[in-house]
């Protein structure tokens, strides 16, 4: 059923990972207007087990709304852009530069509500430049003429930002680099830098900061799962902090159900810390309302660099 | 044909509640005299006007104002079912702990989220709970604010203050932290529970980084003040409530302003015992 269902649905790039949710009577007005509630997750090729710890996420979001609730997995970046902005899902966890495509696409129809708010009070994560700890690069410098594999034209820490930043410091990522290419995801970038496939590659890194060192990340989890050894890495160059992901909804469904669902999610660290751990977010953190402007300046990132290239300014 | 079955029955029901009428929202009031539930008054604060405005816009229904003359009397009336919200502190919710649940607290400006807090020593130690601390050595796994100063306001709302302990460091971080209570620099390590969390992740699957360590005490600080709710209010409502409270100082600032006060920065759910004690308290 779930290869048939991602088979049917590959061509708009999601896979529905798992159908439906303990059918209930849908409890109110707003409620029978949505009959259900349709989430897009990000599948995690680092972690394959949040697909299978989902479902008691599933479950919550489903007693807080009283809709069936069904989880629309998406293998890529743009699987989860194109379902929000096509109205395929209602809700989405998305990066900041994926939500700049969608404001791109379908402007206030698409409105990021919450993100999550560290224990330390901040709400932004890095860009950090990964390379192998037994070569001889050792600052962006080194790196002139060599080849950076990138994560996905949508992603924020794995392009659009550390692309940015790169410009600000006097270096053309498009010139600078000897060549460049798109890895598909986080996962996909460190096991092609280990393969030696690139020199350098861009993630995303979190739970810390350039001066106490990082504990989150693509290659962090890796490691943990046994897949990569750490100490094969090395981080020579940092950009950020980038704005967190959102969470972002339809502004076309009942208002209802937005505040249902902001209620619920931001409810989620005090209510059942359990399920917020599965669905990798870290103790001590919660969320955070927020809107589009906090997410203003990667919406003008995003739009300068497409701009940039349609001119033929950048590659 | 039992889906047949299942959507003719939640059409029919859907039509049921389309004609129940909608019950009201009753928010309790600390003022001078009490009073029967009633609609605000025309001469009401423009902010607390915007504030009953969008409630009753968002959840579709009357909100009505419900004069109490204090804390105690508004938890009596929750209990009882004559409101619907009221803002507690811990002896009133205590009072009616069994009927009720606190759900938002105001987030004063700069201030971090209410962090648990772990309290660990090595497993070799003799102490098993906080109150086995008095005296103990302390060290803290860094000088930021969620590393030290919330930690010990957490502390100190279990009766734990600087007195109870003996002498107190506060590490570089985490590490030195945990580095200095393995090397028996301090009895006692105190964390956030992010920290905790990373400092025992080890990174290869299934590592536990503290097999050698016990965690002794894990709380959040004690509430001082929260709104609360009956526990048969509807998750429906509840969450809502919670929705529009947690996006107001972005949607409604003047609204904000009015029901969370100048020093609050946003509101924050919690979890239902925010106001009381989760487990002993210790010191004098």
């Amino acid at each position: 059923m779930r290869r048939r269902s991602g088979v049917i649905l590959a061509a708009i790039g999601l896979g529905l990972a798992a159908c439906g949710g303990e059918a209930k009577a849908p409890d109110g007005a707003w409620q029978s207007q949505m009959r259900e509630v349709r989430m897009a997750v990000r599948g995690s090729e680092d972690d394959p087990m949040i697909t299978r710890r989902l479902t008691a996420y599933k479950t919550y979001i489903g007693k807080a709304t009283g809709l069936p609730v069904k989880l629309y997995e998406s293998s890529d970046y743009n699987g989860t852009i194109q379902a929000l902005s096509s109205g395929q899902v209602d809700i989405a966890t998305i990066a900041g530069g994926g939500y700049a495509n969608v404001d791109a696409q379908i402007g206030e129809l698409a409105q990021p509500i919450l993100t999550v708010r560290q224990a330390e009070g901040d709400i932004g994560y890095y860009s950090g430049l990964l390379v192998m700890a037994n070569s001889p690069y050792r600052s962006i410098q080194d790196l002139k003429g060599k080849t950076l594999g990138y994560v996905d034209f949508n992603s924020t820490s794995g392009y659009l930002f550390p692309r940015a930043v790169m410009r600000e410091q006097g270096i053309d990522p498009d010139t600078f680099f000897g060549r460049s290419s798109f890895a598909g995801g986080h996962t996909q970038a460190v096991m092609a830098l280990d393969n030696g496939q690139f020199d350098a590659t861009i993630i995303n890194m979190g739970g810390g900061d350039p001066e106490h060192g990082f504990t989150t990340g693509a290659h962090f989890t890796m490691a943990r799962r046994g897949v990569v050894d750490l100490d094969d890495f090395r981080i020579i160059w940092t950009a950020g902090p980038i704005p967190n992901s959102a969470v972002v909804v339809r502004t076309d469904r009942p208002q209802p159900f937005i505040d249902a669902v902001r209620g619920a999610m931001a409810a989620l660290p005090y209510d059942d810390p359990e399920v917020w751990r599965d669905i990798g977010q870290p103790d001590g953190a919660t969320f955070t309302a927020v809107t589009r402007e906090h997410y203003a300046p990667i919406i003008k990132l995003r739009a300068d660099d497409i701009a940039a290239r349609r001119s033929g300014e950048r590659q | 044909m039992r889906r047949l079955i299942l959507a003719a029955g939640a059409v029919l029901l859907s039509a049921a509640q389309a004609q129940a009428p909608t019950l009201p929202l009753r928010i309790a009031e600390v003022g001078p005299a009490a009073g029967p539930c009633a609609p605000l008054p025309a001469n009401a604060p423009a902010g607390q006007k915007a504030y009953y405005q969008l409630l009753a816009e968002r959840l579709q229904t009357e909100v009505l104002n419900c004069p109490v003359t204090d804390a105690g009397a508004a938890a009596q009336a929750l209990a009882a079912g004559q409101v619907d919200m009221a803002r507690l502190d811990g002896a009133a919710y205590g009072a009616v702990s069994d009927k009720t649940r606190s759900v938002l607290i105001t987030r004063s400006r700069g201030a971090l989220n209410r962090l648990p807090v772990v309290v660990s020593a090595l497993k070799s130690s003799k102490a098993e709970s906080l109150a086995d601390l008095a005296g103990a050595s302390l060290v803290f796994g860094g000088p930021m604010q969620a590393a030290h100063q919330a930690p010990r306001a957490a502390l100190r709302s279990y009766g734990a203050d600087d007195g109870f302990f003996g002498a107190q460091r506060v590490a570089q971080d985490y590490e030195a932290a945990a580095a200095q209570l393995r090397n028996g620099e301090a009895q006692a390590m105190v964390l956030h529970a992010g920290a905790w969390q990373k400092l025992c992740r080890g990174d290869q699957p299934g590592e536990d980084l503290c097999a050698d360590l016990k965690v002794l005490w894990r709380q959040r600080q004690v509430a001082d003040q929260a709104w609360a709710v009956r526990l048969d209010m509807t998750d429906d409502w509840r969450f809502r409530l919670i929705g529009i409270h947690v996006a107001m100082h972005n949607e409604a600032p003047d609204a904000f302003a009015w029901a969370a006060g100048p020093d609050a920065e946003e509101y924050e759910p919690t979890e239902a015992k925010a106001l009381i004690h989760q487990g002993p308290t210790v010191g004098s």
